[in-house]
Protein backbone atom coordinates (compact mmCIF):
# COMPACT_ATOMS: atom_id res chain seq x y z
CA UNK A 1 0.00 0.00 0.00
CA UNK A 2 1.24 3.56 -0.53
CA UNK A 3 0.45 7.04 1.10
CA UNK A 4 -0.35 9.48 -0.57
CA UNK A 5 1.49 12.76 0.28
CA UNK A 6 -1.43 14.47 1.24
CA UNK A 7 -2.48 11.65 3.74
CA UNK A 8 1.17 11.59 5.39
CA UNK A 9 0.94 15.14 5.78
CA UNK A 10 -2.60 15.03 8.02
CA UNK A 11 -0.69 11.98 9.90
CA UNK A 12 2.21 14.11 10.71
CA UNK A 13 -0.11 17.00 11.50
CA UNK A 14 -2.51 14.73 13.51
CA UNK A 15 0.64 13.11 15.28
CA UNK A 16 1.81 16.80 16.53
CA UNK A 17 -1.46 17.78 18.01
CA UNK A 18 -1.48 14.35 19.85
CA UNK A 19 2.07 14.49 20.95
CA UNK A 20 0.99 18.81 22.40
CA UNK A 21 -1.62 16.48 23.97
CA UNK A 22 0.17 13.66 25.37
CA UNK A 23 4.26 14.90 26.08
CA UNK A 24 3.04 17.38 28.63
CA UNK A 25 0.23 15.21 30.21
CA UNK A 26 2.24 12.57 31.17
CA UNK A 27 5.20 15.27 32.81
CA UNK A 28 7.54 14.24 29.48
CA UNK A 29 7.49 17.86 29.03
CA UNK A 30 7.09 20.26 31.66
CA UNK A 31 4.21 22.14 31.86
CA UNK A 32 5.60 25.52 32.05
CA UNK A 33 7.66 24.71 28.71
CA UNK A 34 5.24 23.95 26.88
CA UNK A 35 0.81 23.25 28.34
CA UNK A 36 -0.97 20.80 27.25
CA UNK A 37 -3.14 21.31 24.31
CA UNK A 38 -6.41 21.25 26.33
CA UNK A 39 -4.86 23.50 28.90
CA UNK A 40 -4.36 26.09 26.61
CA UNK A 41 -7.84 25.69 24.71
CA UNK A 42 -9.21 26.04 28.13
CA UNK A 43 -6.97 29.32 28.97
CA UNK A 44 -8.24 30.61 25.93
CA UNK A 45 -12.16 29.97 26.10
CA UNK A 46 -11.86 31.19 30.05
CA UNK A 47 -10.67 34.71 28.77
CA UNK A 48 -12.07 34.05 24.99
CA UNK A 49 -13.47 37.96 25.72
CA UNK A 50 -10.09 39.26 26.26
CA UNK A 51 -8.98 37.08 23.24
CA UNK A 52 -11.49 38.39 20.95
CA UNK A 53 -10.49 41.41 21.57
CA UNK A 54 -6.89 41.42 20.72
CA UNK A 55 -8.00 39.54 17.57
CA UNK A 56 -9.85 42.21 16.46
CA UNK A 57 -7.15 44.63 17.10
CA UNK A 58 -4.78 42.11 15.40
CA UNK A 59 -6.69 41.53 12.13
CA UNK A 60 -7.37 45.28 11.87
CA UNK A 61 -3.75 46.01 11.57
CA UNK A 62 -3.54 43.21 9.61
CA UNK A 63 -5.81 43.73 7.04
CA UNK A 64 -5.32 48.28 6.64
CA UNK A 65 -1.16 46.75 6.51
CA UNK A 66 -2.14 44.29 3.80
CA UNK A 67 -4.04 47.10 1.98
CA UNK A 68 -0.79 49.39 1.82
CA UNK A 69 1.91 46.33 1.36
CA UNK A 70 0.21 44.89 -1.24
CA UNK A 71 -1.48 48.21 -2.83
CA UNK A 72 1.39 49.82 -2.97
CA UNK A 73 4.08 47.40 -3.10
CA UNK A 74 2.05 46.00 -6.70
CA UNK A 75 2.05 50.26 -7.71
CA UNK A 76 5.47 51.01 -6.98
CA UNK A 77 6.94 47.19 -8.37
CA UNK A 78 4.51 47.60 -11.55
CA UNK A 79 6.04 51.33 -12.16
CA UNK A 80 9.66 50.13 -11.34
CA UNK A 81 9.56 47.62 -13.16
CA UNK A 82 8.08 48.77 -16.19
CA UNK A 83 10.47 52.11 -16.28
CA UNK A 84 14.22 51.52 -16.70
CA UNK A 85 15.20 54.85 -15.02
CA UNK A 86 13.17 54.26 -11.62
CA UNK A 87 14.16 50.75 -11.93
CA UNK A 88 18.03 51.63 -12.08
CA UNK A 89 17.97 54.14 -9.44
CA UNK A 90 15.90 52.24 -6.91
CA UNK A 91 16.01 48.98 -7.43
CA UNK A 92 19.34 48.25 -5.92
CA UNK A 93 18.58 50.30 -3.03
CA UNK A 94 15.12 48.49 -2.24
CA UNK A 95 17.08 44.92 -2.21
CA UNK A 96 19.80 46.12 -0.34
CA UNK A 97 17.17 47.70 2.14
CA UNK A 98 15.68 44.22 1.77
CA UNK A 99 18.70 42.56 3.95
CA UNK A 100 18.27 45.45 6.66
CA UNK A 101 16.47 43.87 10.07
CA UNK A 102 13.84 46.76 9.86
CA UNK A 103 12.48 45.97 13.15
CA UNK A 104 15.27 48.19 14.29
CA UNK A 105 13.38 50.88 12.74
CA UNK A 106 10.38 49.73 15.06
CA UNK A 107 10.98 51.60 18.18
CA UNK A 108 11.92 54.84 15.69
CA UNK A 109 7.82 54.66 14.89
CA UNK A 110 6.97 54.71 18.36
CA UNK A 111 8.03 57.47 18.81
CA UNK A 112 6.79 59.22 16.13
CA UNK A 113 3.33 58.00 15.81
CA UNK A 114 2.86 56.28 19.53
CA UNK A 115 2.62 53.04 21.02
CA UNK A 116 -1.08 52.53 19.03
CA UNK A 117 -2.31 50.78 16.03
CA UNK A 118 -0.58 53.43 13.87
CA UNK A 119 3.01 52.41 14.68
CA UNK A 120 2.19 48.61 13.70
CA UNK A 121 0.68 49.52 10.99
CA UNK A 122 3.47 51.74 9.34
CA UNK A 123 6.43 49.30 10.26
CA UNK A 124 4.22 45.82 9.08
CA UNK A 125 3.16 47.78 5.53
CA UNK A 126 6.84 48.52 5.05
CA UNK A 127 7.75 44.83 6.23
CA UNK A 128 5.66 43.44 4.02
CA UNK A 129 6.29 46.10 0.82
CA UNK A 130 9.65 45.60 -0.10
CA UNK A 131 9.16 41.69 -1.23
CA UNK A 132 5.55 42.61 -2.72
CA UNK A 133 7.37 45.47 -4.58
CA UNK A 134 10.46 43.25 -5.67
CA UNK A 135 7.90 40.19 -7.08
CA UNK A 136 5.89 42.21 -9.19
CA UNK A 137 8.88 44.52 -10.48
CA UNK A 138 10.29 40.99 -11.41
CA UNK A 139 7.23 39.84 -12.90
CA UNK A 140 6.76 42.91 -15.42
CA UNK A 141 10.45 42.63 -16.47
CA UNK A 142 10.29 38.90 -16.93
CA UNK A 143 7.38 39.50 -20.07
CA UNK A 144 8.27 37.86 -23.03
CA UNK A 145 9.06 40.94 -24.92
CA UNK A 146 7.77 38.50 -28.01
CA UNK A 147 4.33 39.00 -26.53
CA UNK A 148 3.80 42.14 -26.40
CA UNK A 149 4.96 42.62 -30.06
CA UNK A 150 2.82 40.06 -30.88
CA UNK A 151 -0.14 42.29 -29.48
CA UNK A 152 1.52 45.59 -31.02
CA UNK A 153 1.17 43.47 -33.91
CA UNK A 154 -2.32 43.16 -33.50
CA UNK A 155 -3.46 46.96 -33.12
CA UNK A 156 -3.32 46.67 -29.32
CA UNK A 157 -3.38 50.19 -27.69
CA UNK A 158 -1.13 50.89 -24.91
CA UNK A 159 -3.94 50.47 -22.55
CA UNK A 160 -4.98 46.96 -24.12
CA UNK A 161 -1.47 45.72 -23.82
CA UNK A 162 -1.70 46.26 -19.85
CA UNK A 163 -4.83 45.12 -19.26
CA UNK A 164 -4.60 41.93 -21.93
CA UNK A 165 -0.99 41.18 -21.76
CA UNK A 166 0.97 42.69 -19.28
CA UNK A 167 -1.00 42.04 -15.90
CA UNK A 168 -2.14 38.45 -17.09
CA UNK A 169 1.34 37.85 -17.69
CA UNK A 170 2.86 39.34 -14.42
CA UNK A 171 -0.23 37.51 -12.20
CA UNK A 172 1.83 34.31 -10.99
CA UNK A 173 4.49 36.46 -9.81
CA UNK A 174 2.70 39.07 -8.10
CA UNK A 175 0.67 35.99 -6.64
CA UNK A 176 4.04 34.40 -4.75
CA UNK A 177 5.02 38.35 -4.26
CA UNK A 178 2.09 38.43 -2.22
CA UNK A 179 2.74 35.65 -0.06
CA UNK A 180 5.81 36.17 1.40
CA UNK A 181 4.47 39.83 1.48
CA UNK A 182 1.28 39.30 2.96
CA UNK A 183 3.08 36.51 5.89
CA UNK A 184 5.58 39.44 6.87
CA UNK A 185 2.80 41.72 7.15
CA UNK A 186 1.30 39.33 9.66
CA UNK A 187 4.78 38.80 11.12
CA UNK A 188 5.31 42.40 11.25
CA UNK A 189 2.33 43.54 13.10
CA UNK A 190 2.47 40.45 15.83
CA UNK A 191 5.91 41.32 16.25
CA UNK A 192 5.76 44.82 16.83
CA UNK A 193 2.87 43.71 19.56
CA UNK A 194 5.05 42.29 21.45
CA UNK A 195 7.94 44.61 21.38
CA UNK A 196 5.82 47.66 22.32
CA UNK A 197 2.37 48.29 22.55
CA UNK A 198 -1.05 47.74 24.89
CA UNK A 199 -3.20 45.90 22.68
CA UNK A 200 -3.36 43.10 20.54
CA UNK A 201 -2.14 38.99 20.04
CA UNK A 202 1.25 39.98 20.35
CA UNK A 203 1.26 42.04 23.51
CA UNK A 204 -1.15 39.30 25.21
CA UNK A 205 1.31 36.57 24.33
CA UNK A 206 4.00 39.11 25.94
CA UNK A 207 2.31 40.18 28.49
CA UNK A 208 1.08 36.40 29.53
CA UNK A 209 4.70 35.94 29.21
CA UNK A 210 6.03 37.67 32.04
CA UNK A 211 3.89 36.38 34.37
CA UNK A 212 4.64 33.01 33.48
CA UNK A 213 1.58 31.95 32.51
CA UNK A 214 1.92 29.58 29.57
CA UNK A 215 -1.11 27.83 28.92
CA UNK A 216 -2.25 31.79 28.22
CA UNK A 217 1.18 32.60 26.03
CA UNK A 218 0.42 29.44 23.85
CA UNK A 219 -3.24 30.31 23.68
CA UNK A 220 -1.83 33.09 21.93
CA UNK A 221 0.67 31.27 19.71
CA UNK A 222 -2.25 29.11 18.41
CA UNK A 223 -4.23 32.48 17.73
CA UNK A 224 -1.62 33.48 15.47
CA UNK A 225 -1.04 30.27 13.81
CA UNK A 226 -4.50 30.02 12.88
CA UNK A 227 -4.14 33.26 11.53
CA UNK A 228 -1.43 32.59 8.87
CA UNK A 229 -2.66 29.21 8.40
CA UNK A 230 -5.66 31.35 7.07
CA UNK A 231 -4.09 33.60 5.32
CA UNK A 232 -2.38 31.00 3.35
CA UNK A 233 -5.49 29.18 2.45
CA UNK A 234 -6.89 32.23 1.03
CA UNK A 235 -3.50 32.78 -1.17
CA UNK A 236 -3.75 29.13 -2.18
CA UNK A 237 -7.53 29.77 -2.91
CA UNK A 238 -6.65 32.42 -5.42
CA UNK A 239 -3.82 31.24 -7.03
CA UNK A 240 -5.83 27.73 -7.85
CA UNK A 241 -8.11 30.18 -9.47
CA UNK A 242 -5.69 31.57 -11.50
CA UNK A 243 -4.41 28.11 -11.61
CA UNK A 244 -3.89 28.29 -15.80
CA UNK A 245 -1.63 32.14 -15.52
CA UNK A 246 1.49 29.54 -13.70
CA UNK A 247 1.29 28.34 -17.38
CA UNK A 248 2.84 31.83 -18.13
CA UNK A 249 5.90 31.20 -16.41
CA UNK A 250 6.89 28.92 -19.39
CA UNK A 251 5.92 31.08 -21.99
CA UNK A 252 8.84 30.78 -24.88
CA UNK A 253 10.54 28.54 -23.37
CA UNK A 254 10.68 26.72 -25.99
CA UNK A 255 11.89 28.81 -28.76
CA UNK A 256 15.09 28.57 -30.49
CA UNK A 257 17.09 31.37 -29.93
CA UNK A 258 17.05 32.87 -33.67
CA UNK A 259 18.96 35.67 -34.98
CA UNK A 260 16.30 37.88 -34.58
CA UNK A 261 16.64 40.96 -32.24
CA UNK A 262 15.24 40.04 -28.44
CA UNK A 263 14.17 43.63 -28.03
CA UNK A 264 12.79 46.08 -30.72
CA UNK A 265 11.80 49.27 -29.38
CA UNK A 266 8.82 50.74 -29.47
CA UNK A 267 8.98 53.19 -32.18
CA UNK A 268 5.44 52.85 -34.10
CA UNK B 1 -6.93 17.99 -44.60
CA UNK B 2 -10.02 19.92 -45.25
CA UNK B 3 -11.99 20.29 -48.22
CA UNK B 4 -11.80 23.40 -50.01
CA UNK B 5 -15.56 24.72 -50.18
CA UNK B 6 -15.17 25.30 -46.29
CA UNK B 7 -11.90 27.30 -46.11
CA UNK B 8 -12.85 29.67 -49.38
CA UNK B 9 -15.26 31.94 -47.67
CA UNK B 10 -12.66 33.79 -45.53
CA UNK B 11 -11.39 35.21 -49.05
CA UNK B 12 -12.88 38.63 -50.12
CA UNK B 13 -14.18 39.50 -53.41
CA UNK B 14 -10.95 42.39 -53.60
CA UNK B 15 -8.02 41.25 -54.96
CA UNK B 16 -5.94 43.62 -52.66
CA UNK B 17 -2.42 42.39 -51.27
CA UNK B 18 -0.58 44.42 -53.13
CA UNK B 19 2.95 45.78 -51.79
CA UNK B 20 5.51 48.28 -52.79
CA UNK B 21 8.83 49.27 -51.30
CA UNK B 22 10.57 52.03 -52.42
CA UNK B 23 13.73 53.35 -51.69
CA UNK B 24 13.55 52.28 -47.61
CA UNK B 25 16.70 52.35 -45.66
CA UNK B 26 16.69 51.59 -42.04
CA UNK B 27 19.67 53.05 -39.70
CA UNK B 28 19.61 52.21 -36.00
CA UNK B 29 21.01 55.17 -33.94
CA UNK B 30 22.43 53.75 -30.27
CA UNK B 31 24.01 56.33 -28.29
CA UNK B 32 27.86 54.99 -29.23
CA UNK B 33 27.43 53.99 -33.16
CA UNK B 34 24.68 54.23 -36.05
CA UNK B 35 24.27 50.58 -37.29
CA UNK B 36 22.90 50.87 -41.05
CA UNK B 37 20.62 47.69 -41.55
CA UNK B 38 19.60 48.41 -44.94
CA UNK B 39 20.46 50.19 -47.56
CA UNK B 40 17.97 51.61 -50.85
CA UNK B 41 15.41 48.16 -50.67
CA UNK B 42 12.80 48.68 -53.50
CA UNK B 43 10.40 45.69 -54.21
CA UNK B 44 6.95 45.60 -55.90
CA UNK B 45 5.27 42.44 -54.58
CA UNK B 46 1.86 41.60 -57.05
CA UNK B 47 -1.45 40.65 -54.78
CA UNK B 48 -1.70 36.63 -54.60
CA UNK B 49 2.34 36.40 -54.72
CA UNK B 50 4.38 34.12 -52.44
CA UNK B 51 7.19 36.29 -52.23
CA UNK B 52 10.59 34.47 -49.89
CA UNK B 53 13.41 36.92 -48.26
CA UNK B 54 16.38 35.29 -48.08
CA UNK B 55 19.90 36.92 -46.78
CA UNK B 56 22.54 35.64 -44.36
CA UNK B 57 21.79 36.52 -40.35
CA UNK B 58 21.69 40.12 -39.39
CA UNK B 59 21.09 41.27 -42.81
CA UNK B 60 18.01 42.94 -42.33
CA UNK B 61 15.14 40.59 -43.12
CA UNK B 62 13.52 40.72 -39.88
CA UNK B 63 14.06 44.74 -39.70
CA UNK B 64 12.18 44.62 -43.03
CA UNK B 65 9.10 42.72 -42.23
CA UNK B 66 8.68 44.62 -38.65
CA UNK B 67 8.63 48.02 -40.75
CA UNK B 68 5.87 45.87 -43.38
CA UNK B 69 3.94 45.37 -40.19
CA UNK B 70 4.42 48.93 -39.28
CA UNK B 71 5.79 47.41 -35.83
CA UNK B 72 8.99 49.63 -37.24
CA UNK B 73 9.24 53.37 -38.44
CA UNK B 74 11.73 53.09 -41.52
CA UNK B 75 14.36 55.63 -41.77
CA UNK B 76 13.69 56.81 -45.27
CA UNK B 77 11.74 55.81 -48.41
CA UNK B 78 7.90 54.91 -48.61
CA UNK B 79 5.84 51.53 -48.28
CA UNK B 80 2.55 51.25 -49.48
CA UNK B 81 -0.12 48.19 -48.86
CA UNK B 82 -2.77 48.41 -51.09
CA UNK B 83 -1.52 51.07 -52.30
CA UNK B 84 -1.49 53.00 -48.81
CA UNK B 85 1.07 53.97 -46.75
CA UNK B 86 1.43 51.76 -43.56
CA UNK B 87 2.50 53.64 -40.12
CA UNK B 88 1.38 51.89 -37.16
CA UNK B 89 0.40 47.89 -36.91
CA UNK B 90 -3.19 47.29 -39.00
CA UNK B 91 -4.01 44.03 -38.44
CA UNK B 92 -7.01 44.67 -41.29
CA UNK B 93 -4.63 44.79 -44.10
CA UNK B 94 -1.53 42.68 -42.46
CA UNK B 95 -1.60 39.54 -40.58
CA UNK B 96 2.06 38.75 -38.68
CA UNK B 97 3.68 35.52 -37.76
CA UNK B 98 6.75 35.20 -35.66
CA UNK B 99 9.17 32.53 -35.07
CA UNK B 100 8.12 32.17 -31.73
CA UNK B 101 4.19 31.30 -31.86
CA UNK B 102 3.93 34.06 -29.59
CA UNK B 103 0.25 32.73 -27.88
CA UNK B 104 -0.56 34.20 -24.51
CA UNK B 105 -0.29 30.98 -22.42
CA UNK B 106 -2.91 32.21 -20.14
CA UNK B 107 -5.38 32.08 -23.18
CA UNK B 108 -6.97 28.67 -24.82
CA UNK B 109 -6.03 28.11 -28.87
CA UNK B 110 -9.34 29.40 -29.64
CA UNK B 111 -9.04 32.95 -27.19
CA UNK B 112 -5.65 33.38 -28.67
CA UNK B 113 -6.98 33.40 -32.54
CA UNK B 114 -10.01 35.36 -31.15
CA UNK B 115 -7.86 38.09 -29.50
CA UNK B 116 -7.07 40.57 -32.24
CA UNK B 117 -10.56 40.45 -32.91
CA UNK B 118 -11.37 40.85 -29.00
CA UNK B 119 -9.06 43.82 -29.53
CA UNK B 120 -11.59 45.61 -31.83
CA UNK B 121 -14.18 44.71 -29.48
CA UNK B 122 -15.97 42.33 -31.92
CA UNK B 123 -18.69 40.70 -30.25
CA UNK B 124 -18.62 36.90 -28.93
CA UNK B 125 -20.28 35.10 -31.35
CA UNK B 126 -19.20 36.76 -34.31
CA UNK B 127 -15.26 36.22 -32.51
CA UNK B 128 -16.05 32.38 -31.70
CA UNK B 129 -16.79 32.11 -35.68
CA UNK B 130 -14.28 33.57 -36.94
CA UNK B 131 -11.66 31.67 -34.90
CA UNK B 132 -13.57 28.50 -35.46
CA UNK B 133 -13.28 29.15 -39.13
CA UNK B 134 -9.66 30.56 -39.01
CA UNK B 135 -8.69 27.08 -36.56
CA UNK B 136 -10.21 24.91 -39.26
CA UNK B 137 -8.09 26.42 -41.93
CA UNK B 138 -5.17 25.57 -40.16
CA UNK B 139 -6.64 22.16 -39.52
CA UNK B 140 -7.19 22.39 -35.81
CA UNK B 141 -10.59 22.69 -34.87
CA UNK B 142 -10.79 19.80 -32.40
CA UNK B 143 -8.12 21.41 -30.17
CA UNK B 144 -9.37 24.87 -29.72
CA UNK B 145 -9.87 24.58 -25.88
CA UNK B 146 -6.60 23.77 -25.11
CA UNK B 147 -3.91 26.20 -23.45
CA UNK B 148 -0.35 26.60 -25.80
CA UNK B 149 1.27 24.63 -22.97
CA UNK B 150 -1.11 22.03 -23.95
CA UNK B 151 0.28 22.16 -27.81
CA UNK B 152 2.97 20.54 -29.59
CA UNK B 153 5.94 23.30 -31.22
CA UNK B 154 4.10 22.97 -34.89
CA UNK B 155 0.78 23.19 -33.47
CA UNK B 156 1.50 26.33 -31.57
CA UNK B 157 2.87 28.00 -34.86
CA UNK B 158 -0.44 26.78 -36.66
CA UNK B 159 -2.70 28.41 -33.74
CA UNK B 160 -0.06 31.11 -34.29
CA UNK B 161 -1.11 31.37 -38.09
CA UNK B 162 -4.58 31.24 -37.90
CA UNK B 163 -4.29 34.22 -35.46
CA UNK B 164 -2.45 35.98 -38.43
CA UNK B 165 -5.63 35.29 -40.70
CA UNK B 166 -8.84 35.98 -38.46
CA UNK B 167 -9.16 38.92 -39.89
CA UNK B 168 -8.80 37.68 -43.20
CA UNK B 169 -5.95 40.76 -44.06
CA UNK B 170 -4.84 40.50 -47.72
CA UNK B 171 -1.13 40.39 -46.33
CA UNK B 172 1.07 37.80 -44.41
CA UNK B 173 4.03 38.73 -43.25
CA UNK B 174 6.09 35.15 -41.45
CA UNK B 175 9.39 35.38 -40.00
CA UNK B 176 10.86 32.23 -39.74
CA UNK B 177 7.95 31.35 -39.03
CA UNK B 178 9.36 27.28 -39.08
CA UNK B 179 12.60 27.77 -37.66
CA UNK B 180 11.86 26.04 -34.35
CA UNK B 181 10.53 23.16 -35.81
CA UNK B 182 11.90 19.72 -36.57
CA UNK B 183 12.48 18.71 -40.28
CA UNK B 184 9.73 16.53 -40.58
CA UNK B 185 6.62 18.94 -38.71
CA UNK B 186 8.82 21.61 -41.33
CA UNK B 187 7.94 19.95 -43.86
CA UNK B 188 4.59 19.26 -43.70
CA UNK B 189 4.05 22.99 -42.30
CA UNK B 190 5.42 24.11 -45.71
CA UNK B 191 2.56 22.01 -47.72
CA UNK B 192 0.10 22.72 -45.46
CA UNK B 193 1.03 26.36 -45.76
CA UNK B 194 0.90 26.32 -49.60
CA UNK B 195 -2.82 24.70 -49.08
CA UNK B 196 -3.78 27.60 -47.28
CA UNK B 197 -2.64 30.04 -49.54
CA UNK B 198 -3.66 28.54 -52.70
CA UNK B 199 -7.25 28.48 -50.92
CA UNK B 200 -7.04 32.18 -49.37
CA UNK B 201 -5.03 33.96 -52.26
CA UNK B 202 -3.42 36.11 -49.86
CA UNK B 203 0.12 37.68 -50.44
CA UNK B 204 2.52 35.99 -48.31
CA UNK B 205 6.51 37.30 -47.52
CA UNK B 206 7.77 34.87 -45.95
CA UNK B 207 11.58 34.69 -44.27
CA UNK B 208 13.35 31.61 -44.15
CA UNK B 209 16.98 30.63 -43.61
CA UNK B 210 16.52 27.00 -45.76
CA UNK B 211 17.37 27.76 -49.35
CA UNK B 212 15.13 24.54 -49.82
CA UNK B 213 12.22 26.14 -48.15
CA UNK B 214 12.68 28.96 -50.22
CA UNK B 215 12.69 27.42 -53.42
CA UNK B 216 9.72 24.82 -52.64
CA UNK B 217 7.52 27.73 -50.98
CA UNK B 218 8.61 30.78 -53.52
CA UNK B 219 6.67 32.27 -56.37
CA UNK B 220 9.72 34.84 -56.30
CA UNK B 221 12.35 34.32 -54.15
CA UNK B 222 14.70 37.97 -52.95
CA UNK B 223 18.00 37.62 -52.10
CA UNK B 224 19.92 40.55 -49.66
CA UNK B 225 23.58 40.67 -49.04
CA UNK B 226 25.17 41.18 -45.22
CA UNK B 227 25.30 44.58 -43.70
CA UNK B 228 23.50 46.71 -44.96
CA UNK B 229 20.72 44.68 -46.62
CA UNK B 230 20.40 45.12 -50.12
CA UNK B 231 18.16 43.00 -52.85
CA UNK B 232 21.11 41.45 -55.16
CA UNK B 233 18.80 38.94 -56.67
CA UNK B 234 15.48 38.55 -57.66
CA UNK B 235 13.97 35.37 -59.24
CA UNK B 236 11.03 33.75 -60.37
CA UNK B 237 10.54 30.00 -59.49
CA UNK B 238 9.46 28.51 -62.69
CA UNK B 239 8.28 25.63 -60.88
CA UNK B 240 4.92 24.30 -61.31
CA UNK B 241 2.24 23.83 -58.60
CA UNK B 242 1.69 21.98 -56.50
CA UNK B 243 4.71 21.49 -55.22
CA UNK B 244 6.20 18.24 -54.74
CA UNK B 245 8.29 15.98 -52.57
CA UNK B 246 10.16 14.69 -56.08
CA UNK B 247 10.93 18.42 -57.13
CA UNK B 248 13.34 18.62 -54.38
CA UNK B 249 15.66 16.82 -56.47
CA UNK B 250 15.09 18.15 -60.15
CA UNK B 251 17.79 19.65 -61.85
CA UNK B 252 15.51 22.66 -62.20
CA UNK B 253 15.30 23.27 -57.96
CA UNK B 254 18.97 22.49 -57.79
CA UNK B 255 19.96 25.22 -60.25
CA UNK B 256 17.68 28.12 -58.64
CA UNK B 257 19.17 26.64 -55.21
CA UNK B 258 22.48 27.30 -56.19
CA UNK B 259 21.96 31.24 -57.65
CA UNK B 260 21.04 31.86 -54.27
CA UNK B 261 23.64 30.21 -52.39
CA UNK B 262 26.42 31.83 -54.57
CA UNK B 263 25.03 35.41 -53.82
CA UNK B 264 24.66 34.43 -50.53
CA UNK B 265 28.52 32.94 -50.06
CA UNK B 266 29.37 36.19 -51.80
CA UNK B 267 28.43 38.66 -49.47
CA UNK B 268 28.46 36.88 -46.45
N1 LIG C 1 16.67 47.52 -32.23
C1 LIG C 1 17.87 47.47 -32.82
N2 LIG C 1 18.87 48.29 -32.42
C2 LIG C 1 20.08 48.23 -33.01
N3 LIG C 1 20.39 47.39 -34.01
C3 LIG C 1 19.45 46.55 -34.44
C4 LIG C 1 18.13 46.53 -33.87
N4 LIG C 1 17.40 45.58 -34.49
C5 LIG C 1 18.22 45.04 -35.41
N5 LIG C 1 19.44 45.61 -35.38
C6 LIG C 1 20.57 45.29 -36.26
O1 LIG C 1 20.12 45.36 -37.59
C7 LIG C 1 20.65 44.31 -38.35
C8 LIG C 1 19.53 43.53 -39.03
O2 LIG C 1 18.85 42.76 -38.04
P1 LIG C 1 17.66 41.78 -38.43
O3 LIG C 1 16.65 42.52 -39.20
O4 LIG C 1 17.21 41.11 -37.20
O5 LIG C 1 18.41 40.73 -39.38
P2 LIG C 1 17.90 39.32 -39.90
O6 LIG C 1 16.50 39.12 -39.51
O7 LIG C 1 18.11 39.39 -41.38
O8 LIG C 1 18.82 38.30 -39.32
C9 LIG C 1 21.48 43.46 -37.42
O9 LIG C 1 22.82 43.79 -37.61
C10 LIG C 1 21.03 43.86 -36.05
O10 LIG C 1 22.09 43.78 -35.15
MG1 LIG D 1 15.51 37.67 -38.31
Amino acid sequence: MTISSTTLRRMIVVSLILCWEILPRFHVIPELFLPSLSSTLLAGWTDAGEYGHALMVTLYEVAVSMVFACGGGIIAGAVVGSLPRPRVLIMPMVSSLYAVPLVILYPVFTVWLGIGSESKIAFASIYGFLPTMLATAAGIQTIDPQLLIAARSMGATLTQRVTRVIIPAAIPTVLSGLRVGGALVIVGVVVSEMLISSAGIGYLISRYRTILDSAHVFAGVLLVLVLAVAFNAIIRFVERRAAIWQTGTHAGADAAGGDAPAILPATA
Amino acid sequence: MQPLANVTRLQPASRAGSIQIKNVGQVFKTSTQSVEALSDVSLDVKPGKFVVLVGPSGCGKSTLLMMLAGLRKQTSGTILINGAPIVAPDPDRIGVVFQEPSLFPWLTAEENVEFPLTLRGVDKAERRRKAQEALLLVGLDGFAKRHPHELSGGMKQRVSIARGLVQDPPVLLMDEPFAALDEQTRMTMGDELLRIWAATGKTVVFVTHSLTEAVYLADEVVVMSARPGRIVDHLTVTLPRPRTYEMLSGDAFGAMRDRIWRHIRKSA
